[in-house]
Order: C-alpha cells, then structure tokens, then sequence
C-alpha cells in the first residue's frame, strides 16, 4: 500500500506495547495456584451444591455475573488475595496522610494556572520552585512556567515551539539554566531511522530557548540530562554518555561509558531502566567524575531488579520484595504490594490492597509511611505512581487529586527526617 | 524438570511479552493483564497436552485472541490489583500519526482491530490469521479491509502530513 499507512500501524502497535503493565514476578505460581483453586470448585459444584449457594449468596453477588470467585491472581498484596467469599477482611491499616506525615514537604497547589490551563510539573527549578510544562495537544509541549509553592506565584519562563511530531523531554536544572530536548525521527521505519537529538537551554529567570548547539549531529535518542559544571551531559537510550559546553561546541564521549545512561550525575550505568529481558537496571555503575565503578550483587532467581546509586530492590522468588546494598549487604523485607524502584535510594510507592486500593510512600530509612490519598474510581482505575530515578528529576513526585496537585519534594523530605 | 517449574519458567520468560499482545489486542492495561492471566491460567489446566501436541506460546496467543473477541467478557477492574506503571517509560514519544492510529483502533469493532493486531503487530499471513480466530480467510481479508479503511479516515494521509513537518 502506497499511504503507508500500514507501516504506521506497524509502528504505532510496536510503540504502544511499550506501555503495556509488566507482570509480577510471582506470576506463575499465582496462576498455577488459581488453575489448582479452580479445578477444586468445578469438584465441588457437583458434591455440594448447597455449600456453594450460601457462599455465593455472599461472595458471588460482589463479583458479578462471572462466577469466579478466585481472589485476584496478579495482586501483588496478601491482604486482598486472603480474602475469599465467605470472610471479611479486616480492614488494612492506612498510613496518615503524606501531607500530615511530611508536611515539610508536601504541598498542594492549584491543578490549573491563573489563566485555566492545564500542566504538568515535571522538576524542582529550586527548593521552593517547580518547573511546569504546558500542552498544545497531547504531550506536546508549548510552554514552560516557574511555579512558587511559597507564594502561588506563576511565571513564564518561555515558549517552546517544535515541529511536528517533535516533543521536548529528559528536562533537567543546574546552573540557572533549564535544559531539555527534542528527538526527530528519520527517514525509514522504527528499525532503520535514524534519529537525532537536539538539545536546548533557557535561563531559569525566563528568555528565549536556544540551541546547545553539537560539533556533530547526535545520533540516536537521548534520555536522560544533567548540568555539571558549565557542561550539558547527556545519555543516549542506545547507551553512551557524553558532554557538552552548555554553549555549545564539541561532544566528548565519558571515557568508559560507552554503554551507559545517567542515573544521578555523576553516576552513570547500565543497562537502563529501560530491560526487555528483565535484566537488573544498573547492574554496573560508574562514576563519570572519579572512575570509580561497583557492580550489584544479584542472586539466582531475582526478579525485577532495579537498582539506585547505592541499592537495589527487587522480587525474591517467592513473591517477597527485598531492599539491600548494592553489594548484597544489608538485604531487608519490603512491604507487600510495593512496586520495588528505589527512589533516592529509599523511597517506594506501595499499593493498597483492594478493596481500598490507592498507594502509599514508604521512607524505607525511617519505617515512615504517609498515604498518597489515591483512590480507585467506579470502574476500579486509579492513578499509580511510579517511583524511580527515571521519572521527572528524581526528586519530584507530582499527582493530580481533587482538583488539586499533589507536589511532593523527596529530597526535603529525606532531609527533614 | 516436573511440569510446574517448566510451567514457571514459561511464564518467567514469557509473560510480559504476552501482556504487551495483550495491551495491543485490547487497548487497555486492565484488559491485557485480564487475557493474560486468565489465558495462562488455561495453559496451566492443559500444560501437559499442550507441551506435548504443541507450542505453548501459540497455545496462549490464540487463547488471548479468541477470548478477546468472543462472548467472554471481561470480569475485571474490581478483582485485579495491576501494579500499573503510570507515565511508563517510552524511549521516544510516539508522532502524532501513531497517536492518531492508536486512538482510531479504539473505535474499531473488536475483530476487525484484532485482524489488525495479528496482521500488523504479530505478523501474521490471513491463513494464520483465519486459523487463530477461526473464521474463513475471506472473513479475515474483509475486516482488515474494513478496519483499514477507517483507520484511514480516521487518519488521514498520515505519512504525507508526516512528511510536510520535516
């Protein structure tokens, strides 16, 4: 077909998948442990047909029509796959709420700007400023605002113009400036493109973006970017760390990182976040201004391992979560239903078992936890955050809720405790 | 190996890349983890006739595909805890055409967008795609036709606009 239209479809099938959930590690067992549930009821419709009517008068009429009261398989929590037809639950124990727990840092501000329009926080500019993009259409930025959780006050830091099918991302502050950048996809498909990325710069006090501009077109998808020392540094999702003047001029390669992503300059390691085969994420690090290198302690039958500057978290075989040193050290229990990516090496969201659902921040230094006050709708959808260096500055955790958004700065917040 | 650990290790190795299947054939993230466990749970009732007389993987594809546009509806949401990343990576934002795509195949009719998926994600050929669904082949060539066509008045002239950006 000459539209190619079909290649699009190709392409926007592939991409999408990329969001697709990602399974539990104690999945099979989960499943198995259904199947075998399962089975047993299927014996026990025939051999005792009275017993399976007084539990369906309770159990059924919750589930629907369906049937199948087997909790649910792929719920990471104990509490809400022990609940069966016939017992009430006890009620979990819910944390306070994070504004009361850490009111240091926690705020809530306005979910739109003065003039109505929607953002999305996406950094600290400092301790008492967030970074807010605005969109012309979906994830197209168009604007970048300073937002004063002291005073309420908005400015316009400036306007961001890209061309179609172009989006500004990876922003990141050091030095009074802002940085970002912009991918422009190629000629050729997903697989053959080539990709360049082109990185941007605007003074935290507001003016005209301009251009960091390269000695060389750089090649491929960045991902991650930081400010050190009067220099842009930048990883590529192909893997590779580089620098360069933040006025522009030429790329140098980081001497041994060729393979590697930023994780918190000047850490870099690899592999990414980003683990198709389920690989831990930087299972090697190296600090890109010393040299220094430590490579994670990993067992046989992990899953899920994600790693920080100085941890790591992930499923042990059996369902459990651990957190420990990246040297195997140290290795402590997680709460069940956390989603285990460290942030600032002791931060993790966990989730509530249904039926309240929502999630909770969880200081794995202190034991403190505060509740983040998500709640499932109607339909049972709730918002989820995600927690780990890779997402906004790691630093900031931003959430709508009840016309509100909910900023939260976890490095106040791992200082203040 | 008893039947259990190699049940486990398929599933170790295997399960994610069936929930992006599933992803894609619904749309949805509660949906895909939905077809996914409940199709695996299948496979584990018939693990040993399916490792036996075929391939497992193709096994819980066709499961997902047939469960996805049958009668079975999804009993979900309230039953599934989905430790959902919101704001999931992506390693380059989709461009406007695919957006454009992904939401058009929201509004197709549930065979005709897993037409689609199998041809355009799984790669599969329409016989392939007849013997997953089980339909005739001029059954599988007529949605695709169909979901084609609306995908592309939904869409229009997609790599032409993508084209004048540059």
């Amino acid at each position: 077909m000459s539209d190619g239209l079909e290649e699009n479809l190709h392409a926007a099938l592939h991409r999408a998948a990329e969001r697709a959930p990602r399974a539990p590690g104690a999945l099979s067992s989960q499943v198995a442990a259904r199947s075998r549930r399962r089975r047993a009821r299927a014996h026990a419709l025939f051999a005792a047909a009275a017993v399976v009517v007084v539990a369906g008068g309770t159990g059924l009429a919750v589930r629907g029509a369906g049937g199948d009261t087997a909790p649910p398989v792929l719920s990471p929590s104990p509490a809400s796959t022990a609940g069966t037809a016939s017992r009430t639950p006890s009620p979990p124990a819910v944390p306070e709420p994070v504004e009361e727990v850490w009111p240091q840092a926690v705020w809530k501000i306005p979910a739109r700007l003065p003039g109505g329009g929607k953002f999305q926080p996406r950094a600290f500019i400092d301790d008492r400023t967030v970074l807010l993009e605005t969109w012309q259409s979906f994830e197209k930025a168009n604007a970048l605002y300073a937002y004063d959780l002291e005073t309420g006050d908005v400015r316009k830091v400036t306007d961001i113009r890209t061309p179609k099918g172009v989006f500004a991302s990876g922003y990141s502050v050091g030095e009074g400036r802002i940085v970002w950048q912009t991918i422009e996809e190629g000629a050729g498909d997903e697989s053959k493109g080539t990709r360049v990325t082109k990185f941007w710069s605007v003074p935290v006090g507001g003016g005209e973006p301009t251009a960091v501009t390269t000695d060389r077109p750089v090649v491929g998808r960045g991902d991650r970017l930081a400010v050190t020392g009067g220099r842009l540094a930048f990883s590529r999702f192909e893997g590779g760390v580089f620098t360069v003047p933040l006025g522009g001029g030429t790329v140098e390669p980081v001497p041994g990182a060729d393979r590697h992503h930023i994780l918190r300059w000047p850490w870099v390691g690899t592999p990414s976040e980003y683990t198709p085969d389920g690989e831990p994420s930087f299972e090697e690090l190296l600090n890109a201004e010393t040299g220094e290198t430590s490579r994670a302690a990993v067992r046989p039958g992990e899953r899920n391992v994600r790693c920080g500057v100085t941890v790591c978290a992930g499923d042990r075989g059996d369902g459990t979560s651990f957190h420990r040193s990246r040297d195997g050290s140290q290795e402590l229990d997680l709460p069940s239903g956390v989603s285990a990516e460290p942030a600032l090496d002791r931060f993790y969201a966990v989730h509530l078992p249904r039926p309240l659902g929502g999630q909770y921040l969880y200081d794995r230094l202190t034991g403190r936890s505060g509740d983040l006050g998500l709640r499932p709708n109607a339909r049972g959808e709730s918002i989820a955050i995600t927690l780990s260096p890779g997402v906004n500055d790691g630093r900031l955790v931003a959430y709508p809720l009840k016309g509100k958004y909910v900023i939260i700065d976890l490095e106040r917040l791992a200082e203040g405790s | 190996m008893d039947d259990d650990s190699r049940f486990a290790d398929f599933v170790a190795e295997r399960a994610d890349a069936l929930l992006r299947y599933g992803y894609v054939l619904s749309g949805d993230p509660h949906d895909a983890a939905d077809l996914t466990q409940e199709a695996l749970t299948r496979l584990h009732r018939a693990w040993s006739r399916v490792r036996r007389k075929s391939d497992p993987e193709s096994y819980v594809r066709t499961t997902m595909a047939r469960l996805h546009v049958g009668v079975w509806r999804l009993r979900r949401r309230e039953r599934l805890v989905w430790d959902l990343p919101e704001g999931a990576h992506l390693d380059a934002p989709p461009s406007d055409t695919e957006q454009g795509l992904w939401r058009a195949l929201e509004d197709l009719p549930r065979k005709q967008r897993a037409v689609l998926v199998l041809r355009y994600y799984e790669q599969l050929t329409d016989a392939e795609i007849a013997r997953v669904l089980g339909v005739s082949r001029g059954t599988v060539r007529s949605h695709a036709s169909l979901g084609l066509g609306r995908l592309r008045s939904a869409v229009p002239h997609p790599t032409t606009a993508d084209r004048s950006a540059r």
